[in-house]
């Protein structure tokens, strides 16, 4: 491993000039579980580290019905996969949560971490954006709030400048009338980096989907919304056919690569299968 | 040995006992001391500089940046290393080997091998040091697929052995008339198979210290299971006595196999510290084990087999390539035990065989448990419920018909003992009730409708010890103390299996002490009697033998000692539970320590003896039978239940047997699923070379198990019938899978990984 | 730039000095000296380095020695309760052959103790959820299953 310096921040003033002062090869240090790998294998030359974790503020959970769920930066996954709330109110984040890497990962793994990592095959952001999920983003100037479907840029890339910090995520509140599932498909059942990820929000009426937003992880550049499979399936009872349809439509709309992992036909398939099982399983909420 | 030769058998005390192992305690609390644990004052750390490209001669480089980087102690590179043509796989009584490694060369055969090594005060140091090697290469053509390697006109990996990057001249078997026997069949089988690229992946990095002291004089800790032959090798290479070079292994973090050949950075851990004269650590990263360490060979098989129309096998074409990757380290081993092999398993008299061995310029595979043997009986066992499927008949059924049996040669030219195989297979069989699996209702669960059930066998046989390729020899020493204990030295490596606890139970049964009255030392080439390594599933069988026979020494040693203090003729004393006693007058007693003690002009007792035994060969033989799901949507196959019944002869361990079975499971899951060490077939890079892409089947991933060890062949060969246990699970389980997958989806894979893609593709071509 | 780290490893407070980019792991076994938290892959794949910190289990390779400041970590060095007295998954993990190598035990023990301490009456799944991030090459797990399942229900009638 090459070496490299540690600072520690005290605010996120500090904590904003260091990544700016420090020159290139600077990168904030939050949980660490993806970054010290990327200097470890030496896929990312680091010469500083600054170190959030001691800045207060950034640690604590809300939830209420008006304003959902809010999160700071240092909340990690485990944190968040115990809580029950997460549990009964949002089982989508919950199985993003508790298939992201292993327990003692996930001890030190932050979900803004694995958000900000902007990975495409990353677990916790398709149920986030198919949530409506809010990024919280400061800088020594305005602070500002950006909705995490438009938060990416590319694999690894973000709309963050340098010297921003997000400092948490908010996602809406779960109404009784929605359903959520997150489906990750891996060879294995744990310690897996996601093949597709397909997670399905919605809210029904009167027996009829009002609303459906589809992500899709791991098949396209960034984690994708497959907008036209939604379109087919809003209005309708999302009846075994329309399913069917809409499926293959988000088979469509996704634009998978092959790597060792998997094909990028095999990855299509995946999300025409996994999207069909993920509503499905999203309705059992209704059941 | 002779087939008559009676199994002693009595009413055994400490064997067939699962008493606490000897290394267990140390193992839970964290003192156990393995090689990386190891500290030495000044230590420094080496790192190894790797090829960027696969095949190339090294036109020039340059360490002078790296040399005067601070903290940098060291760099070797080809220029500056002695140049000796040496063994990867160093088996001294070994035909099956071939003399094709340089501790560096001019010219590189694989991504990753190494190019230049550094030593430094600190990893961190070390590490950034090899950036600042400049190495010009001059490319060279490079084949990564063994068909690629043979064709002529192919460039040429090595300039030594036979040529057309053949590692070995063909290995060529033949028995009966193949031909006549093909027309005589009533119908004809043929296929192709091939096995990937599974990977080891012990727990513990390859690891080596070096340490030179001021007599010249070489210590070399080492993560091996094989240290005398590193100590040969080293020391023929150092051009030094063995009397200057002693090898030392405590506890291993696992090897199965693979931690037997001698590793390009145990020289070089040598050599800095020799050039800085100061201890030189090397230590892999978990990358390095896949790049530098050694897989599984992958294989390619054609086989063709003629059968009656009542099932009789009668006979056998088979054509093995196996891909020795850039060096030929096993890989003449391995080809000439996997194509041998064939001639067994399932009985046929008429069988045509040809093995071979290519470079590629790939990383190098070496022996791996199940040592050639994997590959050539997934094609067997598959093919065997292929002709079941044709003929209409229970797999189960053709298969009992067709194993090999008490009489019939093995591949190791001997009569099969008993009918082990026969014995599993029946059993299995009755256990699970087969017959009412095979007509179970197969309507997919309403609840689950995607989900497809399937259950199948796969039978194996493997033997014990490498004889004939390899003549070998297992020693022990066995002292007795003057306090009664007892001290039994080994050379056998302790690298996980409990054998070490074995053969002290060994030693404790044929003595008559206790188990906790024998100590065991080990891992030091300065002491230990000489091993030939923990391999070939061998160590309780050979070495085990060669321990009950020192014991027996030192019984008859002491109770000449008590026979005389006792005033009775030897013949007439029994020892039980460490104590001596007249027979019929249990009352005139002693002690071994008493026996062992002075008295009135008997000095105090000095008993040592060593045991050496030079085995021929026992089958050990199991059957697995695998319960899947596949997911018709995903292709992906979970493997639910596993009931492997396998005879190995006398148990020793109850337990460590179960452990050897249950882990050689998970391992075959994991090679017939999801493992595979993949390398780009355009550049040769390792493309997964890590635990997240490498995968292994972990916690919640593996099957229920039910163990089933039966004691049907016990082999007069090993102690009291014992036979070896370690390789025999990986082989069976993976054709069990296969055959389970075919029952369930109706869909035949003949190769290894299937993977979910090859799942869904078939299932489409099949229109389902 | 070196750093001096106060923290408590196994209940006694100890300092290291470490450089900054110093993991947990490489300054528990190179610096502390405790040897018996393994280094299987130092990218967190294997769980080999399992170490509790602050009533967490983490892998020690993912985590700087710096950031153990002030913090109390359990290693398997302290896993016995008395210098001749085993913890009861130790015991049974001797018992039951769940441990072969012993490369992956240290860390697999720290884990099945959280498990147990937070859940002391797990199911399989529980158990099979709980090592999910814990490699073992040598034993297909099972007998580990059997060995935390003993503990478990010995630690309950002790308790009782």
């Amino acid at each position: 491993m090459r070496r490299f310096e540690y600072h520690r921040a005290d605010t996120l003033e500090h904590a904003s000039r260091l990544l700016t002062d420090l020159g290139d090869d600077t990168f904030l240090f939050n949980g660490g579980t993806d970054l010290l790998v990327e200097i470890r294998e030496r896929l990312r030359r680091v010469r500083n580290v600054v170190d959030i974790k001691q800045i207060p503020g950034l640690s604590d959970i809300t939830y209420d019905e008006t304003r959902g769920l809010t999160f700071g930066a240092l909340v990690t996954v485990g944190r968040l996969e115990r809580l029950a709330l997460v549990r009964q109110r949002y089982p989508n984040l919950y199985a993003a949560f508790a298939s992201l890497g292993s327990i003692q990962v996930r001890n030190r793994a932050t979900v803004v971490g694995n958000v900000c990592r902007a990975s495409p095959s990353a677990d916790t952001i398709p149920p986030l954006i198919a949530d409506g999920a809010f990024i919280h983003i400061y800088s020594r100037t305005n602070m500002r709030v950006v909705p995490l479907a438009e938060f990416f840029t590319g694999p690894g890339k973000t709309v963050l400048a340098k010297g921003e910090i997000v400092t948490g995520i908010t996602v809406p509140p779960a109404s009784d009338n929605s359903g959520k599932a997150y489906l990750k498909h891996g060879r294995r059942k744990a310690m897996e980096l996601s093949t597709v990820g397909v997670a399905v929000s919605l809210t029904m009426e009167d027996g009829l989907c009002n609303d459906i937003r589809i992500a899709l992880g791991a098949v396209g550049a960034t984690v994708l919304r497959a907008p036209e499979a939604e379109a087919m399936l809003r209005g309708t009872s999302l009846d075994a056919a329309t399913v069917k349809n809409a499926a293959n439509k988000a088979m469509e709309e996704c634009t998978p690569i092959s790597n060792v992992r998997a094909s990028a036909d095999y990855r299509r398939d995946m999300v025409g299968v996994l999207t069909g099982r993920a509503i499905k399983q999203a309705l059992e909420a209704f059941a | 040995m002779n087939v008559t030769t009676p199994i002693e058998q009595r009413d055994f005390k400490i064997v067939g006992k699962s008493v606490r192992r000897d290394d267990v305690l140390e193992k839970v609390t964290g003192e156990a001391e393995y090689t990386g644990d190891v500290k030495l004052s000044g230590m420094l750390h080496g790192k190894i500089k790797r090829s960027a490209v696969a095949h190339a001669r090294i036109k020039s480089i340059d360490v002078s940046k790296a040399l005067a980087y601070p903290g940098v102690k060291a760099v070797l590179t080809h220029e500056n290393v002695p140049r000796v043509l040496h063994y990867g796989s160093p088996h001294p009584r070994s035909a099956s080997c071939t003399k094709d490694q340089y501790i560096l060369d001019d010219k590189v055969r694989f991504w990753g091998e190494g190019v230049a090594a550094v030593a430094a005060i600190s990893e961190e140091i070390a590490d950034e040091a090899l950036d600042l090697i400049e190495v010009e290469y001059e490319p060279l053509p490079a084949v990564f697929e063994p068909e690629d390697a043979a064709q002529p006109g192919a460039p040429l990996i090595h300039e030594v052995g036979p040529g057309g990057n053949l590692v070995i001249d063909p290995v060529r078997i033949n028995r009966g008339d193949v031909d006549a026997a093909f027309a005589e069949a009533d119908f004809v089988l043929e296929g192709t198979f091939s096995g990937g690229r599974p990977h080891p992946a012990y727990m513990e990095p390859n690891v080596c210290i070096a340490d030179w002291d001021g007599s010249n004089k070489l210590t070399f800790w080492t993560s091996t299971q094989t240290s005398f032959m590193v100590r040969g090798i080293l020391a023929e290479v150092l051009g030094l006595p063995l009397t200057k070079v002693r090898v030392l292994v405590d506890h291993m973090g696992g090897g199965f196999g693979a931690k037997q050949d001698l590793f390009q950075h145990e020289f070089l851990c040598a050599l800095l510290a020799k050039e800085t004269r100061r201890p030189v650590k090397m230590e892999f990263t978990r990358h390095e084990t896949f790049v530098a360490g050694r897989s599984r060979h992958p294989c390619k098989i054609w086989l063709k087999q003629g059968f009656k129309n009542d099932g009789t096998l009668v006979a056998r074409d088979m054509k093995l390539v196996y891909d020795s990757g850039a060096y030929g380290s096993h890989g003449p081993g391995v080809t000439i035990v996997g194509t041998t092999a064939a001639t067994s398993l399932y009985r046929c008299e008429n069988v045509r065989l040809e093995g071979r061995c290519v470079y590629t310029n790939t990383p190098i595979n070496g022996a791996f448990r199940g040592y050639g043997v994997v590959q050539s009986y997934y094609a067997l066992d598959i093919q065997m419920d292929e002709a079941a499927e044709l003929l209409g008949m229970d797999p189960a059924e053709l298969k009992l018909k067709n194993v090999v049996r008490a009489g019939d040669i093995a591949p190791s030219g001997h009569p099969i003992l008993g009918h082990g195989l026969e014995i599993c297979l029946q059993h299995g069989i009755d256990v699970l009730d087969w017959k009412k699996l095979r007509n179970r209702d197969r309507m997919p669960d309403p609840k689950q409708p995607h989900i497809r059930t399937g259950w199948g066998i796969g039978c194996e046989m493997h033997g014990s010890s490498a004889y004939p390729g390899i003549k070998e020899q297992g020693n022990a020493t066995v002292k007795v103390n003057e306090d009664g204990t007892v001290t039994l030295l080994t050379g056998a490596a302790g690298l996980g299996t409990g054998a070490h606890t074995a053969l002290a139970q060994i030693v404790a049964e044929e003595l008559g002490v206790r188990f906790e009255d024998v100590g065991t030392i080990h891992g030091d080439t300065d002491v230990v009697p000489w091993d030939i390594g923990a391999f070939a599933s061998h160590t309780t069988y050979l070495v085990g033998t060669a321990a009950k026979m020192a014991a027996g020494k030192v019984r008859a040693a002491v109770f000449d000692r008590a026979a005389m203090k006792l005033q009775v003729s030897p013949a007439e004393i029994d020892l039980s539970e460490g104590k001596i006693f007249v027979i019929g007058d249990p009352g005139r007693c002693m002690t071994v320590a008493d026996a062992m003690g002075p008295s009135r002009g008997i000095p105090a007792a000095n008993i040592v003896a060593n045991g050496t035994y030079e085995p021929t060969k026992s089958y050990s033989f199991a059957a697995h039978f695998a319960e899947v799901h596949v997911d018709t949507g995903t292709g992906i196959v979970e493997v639910k239940r596993v009931i492997p019944v396998h005879d190995v002869g006398r148990v020793i361990h109850p337990i460590a047997a179960q452990g050897q079975i249950e882990g050689g499971i998970q391992q075959g899951i994991g090679h017939t699923l999801t493992e595979d060490y993949i390398i780009d077939k355009k550049t040769g890079r390792s493309l997964n070379a890590g635990l997240v892409d490498y995968k292994m089947p972990l916690s919640m991933d593996m099957p229920d198990i039910e163990t089933i060890i039966l004691e049907a062949a016990p082999d007069p060969g090993g102690p009291w019938g014992a036979k070896g246990v370690g390789e025999d699970p990986i082989i069976a389980i993976g054709p069990a899978i296969a055959n389970a997958i075919h029952d369930a989806i109706g869909v035949r894979f003949r190769h290894y990984p299937i993977t979910p893609e090859d799942i869904l593709k078939a299932l489409r071509e099949k229109g389902a | 730039m070196k750093r001096i780290v106060e923290l408590t490893i196994n209940d006694e407070p100890r300092d290291m000095t470490v450089d900054s980019c110093r993991s947990l792991l490489d300054a528990l076994r190179d610096d502390v000296g405790l040897t018996g938290t393994k280094k299987g892959c130092d990218v967190g794949d294997c769980g080999a380095c399992t170490v509790i910190v602050d009533g967490e289990p983490v892998n020690a390779c993912l985590m700087l020695a710096v950031e153990a400041e002030g913090r109390s970590v359990e290693t398997v060095e302290g896993l016995q309760p008395g210098v001749d007295t085993l913890h009861p998954l130790q015991d049974a993990f001797m018992r039951h052959g769940a441990s072969q190598c012993g490369f992956c035990t240290p860390g697999i023990l720290m884990m099945a103790k959280k498990l147990l301490d937070d859940n002391p009456r797990p199911t399989d799944e529980d158990i099979r959820f709980g090592l999910s991030g814990n490699i073992c090459r040598c034993t297909g797990y099972t007998k580990i299953f059997d060995a935390i399942k003993s503990a478990a229900t010995e630690m309950e009638a002790a308790r009782s």
